[in-house]
């Protein structure tokens, strides 16, 4: 398939029309053309151009694993079920204002917090829920604008396009808040500069947030809308136990509203089972939840030597409280990357019809097939 | 009012060029004139959404016997006076013939819509091919001369009575010209009409 | 460029048709005359307004047609001669009061309407042949040939109206009433009145039903075709009608109105004055038969050359039918053999290949070597798109309308309707009206779509009009919306003009015919009152405008009302309003045909404010062109359009 000369066209005909739209906002660059509306993406008017960013830094036009590895690692993919890493460990912040916001231990925003104090950057494009619970992607500047952006809507906003929002000669300091597919992209646009964002060099740091699935925004939040005052709401989670349920907390009063996970499930952005990377392996660090043993704690992957460095220092700043992942947990998570893997593998080749033919991977097929066809299990 | 002869009975003349840039204004001036020259005259402009930056052009038939209808025939003008220079061809296609003589104002005016605008050096010879004789009047450049491009179409009026392609004089033009621009408007429009007959004075 | 009102008989000067027609309303020495602005009429209210003091008269722009005749029959009845002027179109709306006029007869003084047809549809959308309301209702129509002939006709009609006691057409076309030729003036009358008086009062002595109401029926019908009959009589004997050729020509031309100076002028160049005699009727309604008959049988062929429907020719030929066995030998031509075709203006190049084919003579156009250069040159010439003003507000609605149904994503739609805003059909509106009628029609067929919920219908419904249009005839339909409350929502974009016919006053401009101040009818009190949700908003705020639109039509149920309004960019240059900004493109930032622009503001936007470059390919202002309104500055994609206040 020819990854030319293609523009918005062939992006709606490949990806937006084929259900394959992960709702990343990579492709939400301040053209005219597409726009992000109330979490849909709406083709403006027609673009005739044939050479456009948002086909190019769309993960799921074309993706090679490998040449994305390189650009980010400088070192070809490790296929293991959750890619490559340097160190795994669980953490949380030891600011107790940042654990309050954040969504279990805090690791994120206290990252963010630090490196923003610290000069590492300057800008950091997260996503921020407003009044109504409607998460938007944002360009925090301060302390208080990141704690604002902490805790999760479990929504695929569009969050990239606060990156894109940038104007192209801007020379702040840039941290990349997102999921799996968010920095999917971001690796992309490291390999294939964009022609109108600012240089990816000046993406200083990539947290990668480690996602099953996210929600439509279109159909889930005029459900949630109905259900339940928005303005009220303190935050979403999905604990995981004591049976798996999507719980609405409210700021003025205790009662839990917590609907079945079965009721949510329709509400899934189908795009979501197409998608191999569950915990984001390209960003510098990945982030997720400790899970129901660990509550309020995170579990951390430390991929590259940026990573690395960052941890680093906050453990010389003592912002984080720190232990080690047991096994268990780890083989957990594991299971739980490569039965994504696997799925996504069936439910590619379902659609294609053809195991030749896997939409928008591009690393070594073969050795793909082999080890998440179950064949190999 | 001295008259002279038409070169030929009815004579045809056309202005073309875009909505906007003041055809019925010269189309009003030159029919006037040659009413009290003692001419009939049959004046007819487009009328309708063409003014909207489409493109326009006047009719304007003189005869001495009898009252005809404006539109010239296919093939039959005799003189074409081009305000812009694709509207000039325009005309030549649908109504140009060996003898006519054109006179031109060579500044383009641009369609909207992002629609091409031709070779101008291409449109010029075309325009010369198809003509007896080209006369080129600067009169966008002259009127800017002047400080604002408003003074345009009266230029061109004062180029084409000085041609003398047309039994109009001077003298019958300068008291139109005071009917119409009163008090301060009107010297700097004698002024401009001045020019543009010292434009084409040689013929 | 003289003043119709010139006091100075003998006088010639150059007038247009409608100023003709005008300098005969005053010469006639008519009292009232009023109009709705419909091209190709619209500068015969105007030229009368210029004098109307002075020559004790009073002129008034009506909301619509059918009231204008209202009006003026008014006047008829108290005694003093009435006027009104309309396109072809109006006298579809005026014709439901005509039909009843027609019953009651008009008052002492004459009633006359100049109706001007469009063939070709050059100030419309649509092409209708008028003449066929004066056959149908039953009223006397003649057909002016030039300017002169319309001033003498428009006196004349006076006369034949105050005869026979109807409302008498004088009908023109586009080429009549534009074209400007040598007019010579008459005496102006004095300019005093009688005194008027409605005769028709309650007389308790001896009550009875007034000469004015149109019952019981249908016993008028026969007094109407009496009248009519005595108009014919006199019709046979105008000088109006005019024959000129030979006394027994090979073929007869039959002709009337604009086609004949084309039919002289063919005659003329195919040198055939002795073979071609040319029958020149000024009158066409009723026919003056026996006239016409004369002429019938002195030829062998007869050609009928007119423009839209073979109006003369169908009642020819039924007259011819009727002259049998005497007329069996003629051979017709005409729209029936092809040779004249029945829609579209004519020209004399037609009548010429008519009278070339008719008469096997042939005509030498152009050499060939012209005609190849001509044709090799034609694909240098560039089509030149209509547009709207660099300036125009309803660029800017159109956008945000394209913006808010785009996003709104429930295949919405706006039912069009006419005026400058008529652009919504094609590219300079984004072809963003889907459907387009008549005047208020916008309105009306919304207000039916609004209704269709109950069959599952689920598309938003918008509709627009303008400021003059919502008077005309949306009124109507947006009450319709209201009181069924149908659900859709009403742009009237208010530019403080009935622009497309030449900036005229309307109910909302503060402003009457004359000039003078009048009262003002606020649109948006008015659409309150009739109860729809009524906002108000700058089009130029496309953001703001935007949010509106995708509000309104989110909002369900009922009639709602957006008044976008925006002074028109050619009223603000009448009145001398500063240009706002100082507009200039940074060629460092503008994007051109590259990612993230794709050259949206010359490709899409379109306003001729805007062009390329063709050295550097970015965009730049054409100075000669930009209103300075600074709305593109809004839609760049890069910033690279600055706006500087002025």
């Amino acid at each position: 398939m020819s990854e030319t000369g293609k523009g918005v066209k062939e992006l709606f005909e490949e990806v937006i029309n084929q259900g394959l739209c992960t709702g990343c906002g990579a492709c939400i660059t301040g053209c005219p053309y597409l726009v992000d509306h109330e979490g849909r993406i709406v083709l403006m008017d027609k673009c005739t151009g044939g050479d456009g960013d948002c086909y190019k830094h769309c993960p799921r036009t074309f993706l090679d694993r490998d040449a994305i590895s390189r650009t980010v690692f400088g070192s070809s993919y490790d296929d293991g079920e959750i890619g490559q890493f340097l160190e795994i460990f669980m953490a949380r912040s030891k600011d107790p204002e940042i654990r309050k916001r954040g969504q279990d231990g805090g690791t994120v925003t206290g990252l963010l917090v630090m490196a923003m104090e610290e000069g590492l950057i300057d800008v950091a494009a997260c996503t921020r829920m407003n009044e109504e619970k409607v998460p938007r992607g944002y360009l925090a500047h301060s302390r208080s604008e990141l704690l604002h952006c902490a805790g999760s809507s479990y929504e695929a906003c569009l969050a990239l396009q606060a990156y894109r929002s940038l104007p192209k000669d801007n020379l702040e300091k840039i941290a990349i808040v997102g999921r799996g597919c968010q920095i999917e992209a971001v690796g992309k646009m490291k390999q294939i500069q964009p022609q109108n964002s600012p240089d990816p060099k000046n993406i200083k740091l990539s947290l990668g947030l480690i996602c099953g699935w996210a929600l439509s925004p279109s159909s889930f939040h005029p459900y949630l809308k109905e259900i339940c005052e928005l303005s009220n709401v303190s935050k979403f989670d999905i604990p995981h136990t004591p049976h798996y349920s999507f719980d609405v907390h409210f700021n003025n009063h205790p009662d839990t509203m917590s609907l079945p996970l079965d009721k949510i499930k329709p509400f899934i952005n189908p795009a979501c089972w197409f998608c191999w990377d569950m915990t984001a392996e390209f960003s510098d660090i990945s982030v997720g939840s400790a899970g129901a043993e660990f509550p309020g704690w995170n579990t951390v992957i430390v991929r590259s030597p940026v990573g690395s460095k960052l941890v680093l220092l906050a453990n010389r700043k003592g912002i984080l409280e720190t232990r080690s992942l047991p096994n268990h947990r780890l083989e957990n998570l594991k299971k739980a990357a490569l039965k994504r893997k696997n799925a996504a593998y069936e439910n590619i080749v379902q659609k294609t019809g053809n195991d030749e033919d896997l939409l928008y991977l591009r690393t070594l097929p073969g050795s793909i097939a082999e080890r998440y066809s179950g064949k190999n299990e | 009012m001295r008259k002279e002869k038409l070169k030929k009975d009815p004579y045809n003349v056309i202005i073309s060029g875009v909505g906007g840039q003041g055809n019925v204004l010269l189309s009003g001036f030159i029919g006037t004139a040659l009413l009290n020259e003692g001419f009939i005259v049959s004046v007819a402009d487009t009328f309708g959404v063409s003014q909207r930056g489409g493109s326009v052009s006047s009719h304007i038939k003189i005869s001495e016997k009898t009252l005809y209808s404006s539109v010239t025939l296919k093939g039959k003008a005799d003189v074409i006076i081009g305000m812009e220079p694709v509207e000039t061809l325009r005309t030549l296609v649908d109504f140009g013939n060996p003898t006519v003589i054109t006179i031109v104002n060579p500044r383009p005016f641009y369609p909207s819509g992002g629609v091409e605008y031709p070779d101008l050096s291409e449109v010029r010879q075309t325009i010369e091919k198809m003509s007896s004789k080209t006369q080129y009047v600067q009169a966008t450049e002259e009127a800017l001369r002047m400080g604002n491009p408003i003074y345009t179409n009266v230029i061109l009026l004062g180029a084409v009575v000085g041609s003398g392609i047309l039994p109009i004089s001077r003298e019958s033009m300068i008291p139109l010209l005071e009917e119409r621009f009163p008090d301060k408007l009107l010297d700097p429009n004698i002024n401009a009409f001045n020019k543009g007959m010292a434009l084409t004075a040689e013929t | 460029m003289a003043s119709i009102g010139l006091d100075k008989s003998g006088a010639e000067v150059l007038l247009m048709g409608n100023e003709a027609v005008a300098r005969g309303v005053i010469e006639a020495g008519v009292g009232v005359a009023s109009a709705y602005p419909g091209s190709p009429t619209s500068e015969v209210i105007p030229a009368i307004a210029e004098v109307a003091k002075e020559r004790n008269i009073y002129v008034e722009w009506s909301t619509n047609e059918k009231v204008a005749l209202e009006v003026a029959a008014g006047a008829s009845f108290a005694g003093i001669r009435g006027f009104s002027v309309m396109k072809q179109n109006g006298a579809n709306v005026a014709a439901d009061f005509l039909v009843n006029l027609n019953m009651t007869g008009i008052g002492s003084a004459g009633l006359v309407i100049f109706i001007s047809d469009d063939p070709g549809g050059g100030t419309s959308n649509n092409e209708e042949d008028s003449r066929a309301v004066a056959k149908w209702l039953d009223n006397p129509l003649m057909e002016p040939s030039s300017a002169q002939e319309a001033k003498e006709m428009i006196k004349w009609a006076y006369e034949v109206s105050e005869a026979v006691n109807l409302v008498t057409f004088v009908r023109g076309v586009g080429r009549i009433s534009y074209t400007r030729s040598n007019v010579v003036l008459n005496e102006l009358p004095d300019k005093n009145k009688t005194k008027p008086f409605f005769p028709e009062i309650w007389d308790m002595n001896n009550p009875r039903k007034s000469r004015f109401t149109s019952g019981p029926f249908p016993i008028f019908h026969k007094p109407l075709h009496e009248k009519l009959e005595k108009a014919r009589t006199i019709f046979e004997t105008s000088s109006f009608n005019r024959y000129l050729g030979p006394e027994k020509p090979e073929l007869l031309i039959i002709t009337c109105g604009a086609c004949t100076s084309y039919c002289i002028e063919a005659m003329e160049e195919l040198k055939l004055n002795e073979e071609v005699g040319i029958l020149k009727l000024g009158t066409t309604w009723p026919l003056p038969e026996k006239l016409v008959a004369c002429h019938l049988i002195s030829a062998r062929k007869i050609l009928f050359v007119e423009e839209m429907d073979p109006f003369v020719e169908q009642s020819v030929m039924e007259l011819a039918a009727s002259l049998l066995p005497a007329t069996a030998k003629l051979s017709f031509f005409g729209a029936r053999s092809g040779h004249i075709t029945p829609y579209n203006e004519l020209s004399t190049d037609i009548v010429i290949d008519a009278l070339s084919d008719i008469l096997n003579v042939a005509y030498r156009g152009r050499d060939i070597a012209y005609e190849n250069l001509s044709r090799e040159a034609a694909k240098l010439v560039p089509h030149r798109p209509i547009n709207m003003c660099p300036g125009c507000p309803h660029r800017a609605t159109f956008w945000a309308l394209k913006q808010a149904i785009t996003l709104d994503g429930r295949n919405g739609f706006l039912c069009g309707d006419v005026g400058c805003y008529s652009m919504g059909f094609s590219e300079p509106g984004f072809f963003q009206s889907r459907t387009m009628h008549a005047m208020g029609s916008g309105a009306g067929v919304a207000s039916g779509m609004g209704k269709l919920k109950q069959f599952g219908f689920d598309q938003p419904v918008l509709a627009i009009c303008g400021d003059s249009t919502f008077f005309h005839a949306a009124m109507p339909a947006l009450v319709n919306g209201v009181y069924n409350n149908s659900d859709f929502t009403l742009l009237i974009v208010d530019n403080s003009a009935t622009a497309m016919t030449g900036f005229q006053p309307h109910p909302g401009t503060g402003q009457l015919a004359t000039g003078d101040p009048a009262t003002v009818v606020s649109i948006e009190a008015v659409c309150k009152a009739m109860g729809a949700f009524v906002e108000v908003c700058d089009p130029f705020d496309l953001h703001k405008t935007t949010n509106a639109l995708l509000k309104m039509m989110k909002k369900e149920g009922g009639t709602k009302v957006i008044v976008m309004r925006h002074m028109c960019q050619l009223v603000k240059d009448k009145r001398r309003i500063a240009r706002e900004y100082k507009m200039h493109v940074d060629p460092s930032r503008c994007l051109a045909d590259n990612c993230g622009c794709n050259r949206l503001c010359t490709r899409l936007f379109g306003c001729s404010g805007l062009i390329v470059d063709n050295k550097s390919g970015k965009a730049v202002i054409d100075e000669a062109l930009c209103a300075g309104c600074g709305l593109c500055s809004s839609i760049c994609p890069a910033n690279a359009i600055i706006r500087e206040a002025n």
